[in-house]
């Protein structure tokens, strides 16, 4: 039984995971920025989803979607309040604006932290299932949630993939993680493709820190570590790869599941740390990295 | 730099040691222990700006080095009782291995890469002390048997000279030849190479004497303590609370992260009274600097007629 | 024995081989010039020699003992120095502390420079005639005294053997000839000197033997008359003889004004790229912009794109482009296939055409797709190619392709012909004369290929060392600068 339940549980981490991580690759690969207030702005959506839901008559699937805004909103405030102004900035060598913007969404993600902690409190909070109830999946009673999270996930990371491949705006942003000179002088101008993928990213972190809050839950202490894991899955994947991402957010959460289950709980994080030491040692770009 | 302004810091320098000197006589044993504290947490940030200002290396985990000499001090201390200067400096050596650990991949390894490494190799550390412990007391932490003193007057004195002593060094070092190449190597690899340096041998030794300071700052802590523990030492705030002080103090500079280092934990205290809001202010007040005067409250000052 | 050796030197990247088989003799007392067009791996042979690269085979011997394998500081310490292209100053440090450190000793244990250092850094500074700029920082200094305190630098050591690479580029004739001196003087001094520039004619008057290159090999070698007399280099640089046909465009009409530029300057921090440019296109013109590399046409077509900043006025129809985003020029009509391409690399063939035609209407990108495979019909059936793996006339054709798709009114090719074997070079003029006989397209070339940039022409303008110094039709550029260009 723990074998199909091992299973089923890391499958529904690692989708999780793998929504986090794949916002986190595609803000690097197009925008070049490397946001440390990814957590923060999951925690955000999360932490707002669960009061709307709890406090207000909004109920669980209001709660879900002004969670989801709060969300975007807080990535709109990360670019046009941190990362687009150091870009900007005549002040700033060239070369120290990669290590200024990831001090600044790093400054930033601990003010969003301590700013949530004041307004909720630190306790964890975990919102209502969309879905309450059991089923069996392979034999294993699963709460229906954890199903409809795994699902909700891979539909919109399939809608995302369309959205790439097959639309002209997905193929813009994706000239832009190759040569955005290119794409200037095709006529297009980068600002507005950037502030698309800053939504899309927006979204992406919205939707996986709802659901995580529904699924685990979610508290203020958990950012950091949030951010830490989307980081090291996109490493481990290869910084700017999506499918790296997809795939080593799959083995980050098995590697997870396998040690709750089988060694101990508390020994969770170990593995995949010590597999991004490796990683970073022997193959420092990662699975399918690019850059 | 001119003689003028050496003379003006030398100045500013010898009044500020005369003055920190006498406070115990009239400040609280309270305000004593904050200040204790600051000037180990001065000496950190000025062994991160001799990585990042001289040899252009971003360290994102200054804590790693730190905790490995806290943790060693600590534990040689419970296991066998030498004397506390032994203590320390067997927490120098232990930092001193992690920092040509942490080295070796540096040289290899290009922008963010780097970074990682370093955030990674805290996140062991922290990891590693919590499943050994048995060892280590684990998040609780544990206590050692001994400590400097007793007496908050005679622990703020050590610090302090501690703090002088190591601004005297580093500074003195950053200024030096030895210090001019390590700006070059850190500037400019491939120039720096081109003028006849070891690249590679120079930051080896930029990382050694900054792991060194750490690893006995981080020691002397843990006596002034009285305790060893994952929070006040290891955990990643504390790395950036190091990096934020540097930032503000101004960076290349050796004596602005001090001061940004010694404003950001007397300013933390200040604002205790906000409760949990005093980090959001801090960190918004960084945030600010970084973006209206990246080069940090002191660097006008300290670097004069750099970038016209 | 020879100051400097090499033989053999090979050096590749990935599947590009930028130096085959280089070899040459360098002595003492004596000034050596690498010359050749853009890409044709001098750069590369200097970083070979200095130990910034590794050949991939080959022997480099400084004074009889192999250097190859040695790191770049070992090599320097056994008597090279290298002035690079780009000044390297320590910005926080004065000049004297600049060239202090060129002198000191590779010690971890130094603290401070020993007595003499003092008196030869300024000696040192002197020599290159930057006594008075002793105390100033790097970032209050002209750019020529920049270039001064890299020489200073290089030589500090007194070294056996002094790499220069580029020292020309970005100062005045004024400042060419007293740099021109200070390089004689080296000789005097009895150094071994390898030049490396773009700008042929100072190099000629400067050095005692010659080296030219094209595409990574050896053309040519000899004395400064022998190799600018050699009928391969001509053709290297020149493209070919030198024949313009008249052309009967009916260049009697008065056609409206397209594009003008007037009294455009371009600093690039101190170097100045464009100094006082006019220059102007009407409608349905071929208009060449021909001159070496560095003279300044990348920097004239990236000002007329909006890419970077620049003084003077530049007016496209009735309206100044001041103020307009780079994208926004572009979707005004002035499209620029840059010499760099910027093709999607990761994308196919079919995908950076299409990126071209987002801003047109379904029918007309079609239409216009179905136009640009007939121009090129090679596109067509490598549709489905990534970018990154097409061969370097195939990318040329795509860019130019791709620039077509937006429909442009002003089409700006900068270098198209660089490092394309001459079977390329004519489908692609081929291309170029179809475009004109079959649409009203005006287009702007700048190239340093002569041959290539004559026969379309109405009109050529010279580029010469950030100005222009010719204008006319280009039966009178062959007949005015056919001995003198080079």
């Amino acid at each position: 039984m723990t074998t199909l339940q091992i299973l089923v549980d890391g499958f529904a981490i690692s989708s999780l995971y793998a929504l986090a991580a794949v916002g986190f690759t595609l803000i690097f690969g197009v925008s070049g920025v490397l946001n440390l207030a990814h957590g923060g702005i999951m925690l955000v959506a999360a932490l707002v989803g669960w009061w709307v839901a709890g406090e207000t008559p909004l109920g669980t699937y209001g709660g879900t979607l002004v969670g989801i805004l709060a969300g975007l909103l807080t990535a709109y405030l990360t670019y046009f309040l941190v990362v687009r102004p150091i870009q900007r900035s005549n002040a700033i060598a060239q070369e120290e604006k990669e290590i200024f913007v990831l001090t600044g969404t790093l400054l930033w993600g601990i003010m969003i932290q301590t700013g949530m902690a004041y307004v909720f409190s630190d306790n964890p909070v975990t919102m209502r299932p969309l879905i309450p109830g059991v089923i069996a999946v392979m034999g294993v009673r699963t709460p229906i949630n954890e199903v409809m999270i795994a699902v909700l996930c891979w539909v919109i990371i399939g809608l995302l993939w369309v959205l790439i491949n097959r639309t002209p705006a997905g193929k813009q942003m994706l000239a832009a993680s190759i040569n955005p000179r290119g794409l200037t002088l095709l006529g297009f101008e980068l600002s507005q493709i950037y502030f698309r993928v800053w939504t899309i990213y927006g979204v992406l972190a919205g939707v996986a820190g709802v659901l995580l809050a529904s699924f685990l839950g979610v508290g203020t202490a958990n950012a950091g570590q949030l951010t830490a894991s989307a980081f090291s899955i996109v490493v481990l994947g290869g910084l700017g790869s999506v499918s790296g991402s997809l795939i080593a957010a799959y083995v980050v959460g098995y590697l997870e599941t396998l040690t709750a289950y089988l060694i101990a709980p508390t020994l969770r994080p170990i593995p995949a740390l010590i597999l991004l030491v490796l990683v970073v040692y022997l193959r420092p770009q990662g699975l399918l990295g690019r850059r | 730099m001119t003689r003028a302004f050496n003379r003006r810091l030398l100045f500013a320098g010898v009044v500020f040691v005369l003055v920190a000197t006498v406070l115990p006589l009239w400040l609280s044993a309270y305000v004593l222990g904050v200040l204790t504290t600051a000037y180990y947490f001065g000496v950190f940030s000025m062994s991160w700006d001799l990585l990042f200002g001289f040899a252009g290396e971003v360290n994102f985990g200054p804590t790693f080095l730190i905790g490995l000499g806290a943790y060693t001090a600590a534990l040689l201390d419970n296991a066998y009782h030498p004397p506390v200067v032994i203590c320390i400096a067997a927490g120098a050596l232990a930092a001193l291995v992690g920092g040509v650990l942490l080295a070796l991949p540096a040289l290899r390894l290009r922008g963010p890469y780097f970074g990682l490494v370093t955030l990674v190799a805290v996140l062991l550390l922290q990891n590693a002390i919590v499943i050994f412990a048995r060892f280590t007391g684990g998040e609780i932490g544990m206590t050692v048997p001994d400590v400097l003193s007793v007496d908050p007057k005679l622990n703020y004195w050590y610090a302090l000279a501690f703090f002088v002593v190591s601004a005297i060094l580093l500074y003195g070092l950053s200024r030096s030849a030895v210090g001019l190449i390590l700006q070059a190597s850190g500037q400019d690899a491939v120039e720096a190479q081109a003028l006849g340096f070891n690249v590679t041998k120079h930051k080896l030794a930029a990382f050694s004497v900054s792991a060194l300071f750490s690893g006995v700052a981080g020691a002397m802590l843990v006596f002034y303590m009285g305790a060893a523990s994952v929070g006040p030492i290891i955990d990643i705030g504390i790395g950036v609370q190091i990096v934020i002080g540097a930032v503000l103090g101004g960076r290349r500079t050796i004596l602005g992260p001090a001061i940004g280092a010694i404003f950001l934990l007397v300013g933390t205290e200040l604002l205790r009274p906000l409760g949990q809001l005093n980090t959001f202010v801090i960190a918004g007040i960084a945030l600010a600097v970084i973006l209206f005067f990246p080069d940090g409250l002191l660097g006008h000052v300290l670097r004069p007629r750099e970038n016209t | 024995m020879n100051a400097l050796e090499a033989r053999g030197l090979v050096k590749r990247y990935g599947g590009l081989v930028a130096v085959n088989d280089i070899g040459f003799d360098l002595h003492d007392g004596e000034i050596l010039g690498l010359i050749g067009p853009n890409g044709s791996g001098k750069s590369t042979v200097m970083k070979l020699v200095m130990g910034i690269e590794r050949p991939d085979s080959g022997s480099v011997k400084l004074d009889g003992v192999e250097t190859v394998g040695w790191p770049s500081y070992r090599i320097a310490r056994a008597g090279v120095g290298i002035v690079f292209q780009h000044s390297r100053p320590l910005h926080r440090q004065t000049v004297l502390e600049n060239i202090k450190l060129a002198l000191l000793p590779d010690s971890l244990l130094r603290l401070t420079a020993t007595a003499g250092v003092d008196d030869r850094a300024r000696e040192i500074a002197g020599s290159v005639g930057l006594g008075d700029v002793l105390h100033r920082h790097p970032a209050t200094l002209p750019f020529a005294d920049l270039r001064r305190m890299e020489m200073a630098k290089a030589i500090a050591r007194d070294p056996k053997v002094v790499l220069i690479d580029e020292p020309f580029a970005g100062l005045t004739a004024g400042e060419v000839e007293t740099f021109s001196e200070l390089i004689r003087a080296l000789r005097a001094q009895g150094h071994a000197v390898l030049l490396v520039d773009h700008n042929v004619k100072s190099v000629a008057a400067l050095a005692d033997r010659v080296l030219a290159m094209y595409l990574g090999q050896q053309v040519a070698e000899g004395t400064v008359d022998e190799v600018m007399r050699n009928e391969t280099v001509r053709r290297v640089y020149l493209g070919g003889t030198l024949e313009a046909s008249q052309r009967n465009s009916g260049a009697a009409e008065t056609r409206p004004s397209l594009l003008r530029v007037e009294d455009v300057s371009v600093f690039y921090g101190k170097a100045q790229a464009l100094e006082h440019v006019d220059l102007h296109v009407d409608e349905g013109e071929f208009v060449s912009v021909v001159g070496l590399n560095g003279a300044g046409k990348t920097t004239l077509f990236n000002a007329i794109s909006g890419l970077v900043p620049y003084a003077g006025t530049v007016a496209f129809g009735d309206r100044a482009l001041a103020g307009r985003t780079p994208a926004a020029i572009a979707r005004d009509g002035i499209v620029q296939c840059p010499e760099s391409r910027q093709l999607f690399g990761d994308m196919t063939v079919r995908e950076n055409l299409d990126l071209g035609g987002q801003h047109l209407p379904a029918e007309a990108r079609a239409e216009q797709l179905a136009w640009l495979f007939e121009l090129f019909p090679i596109l067509e059936s490598r549709q489905g190619q990534v970018a990154r793996t097409l061969s370097g006339g195939e990318q040329q054709m795509l860019a130019i392709a791709r620039a077509l798709m937006m429909r442009p009114k002003l089409l700006i090719l900068d270098e198209p012909t660089l490092g394309l074997a001459p079977v390329i070079l004519e489908q692609l003029s081929k291309a170029l004369e179809r475009l004109r006989a079959s649409t009203p397209i005006t287009v702007l070339l700048g190239e340093q290929n002569v041959t290539f940039a004559l026969p379309h022409a109405d009109r050529v303008y010279l580029l010469e060392h950030a100005r222009v110094v010719w204008e006319g039709e280009p039966a009178k550029f062959a007949a005015v600068m056919g001995e003198g260009y080079l």
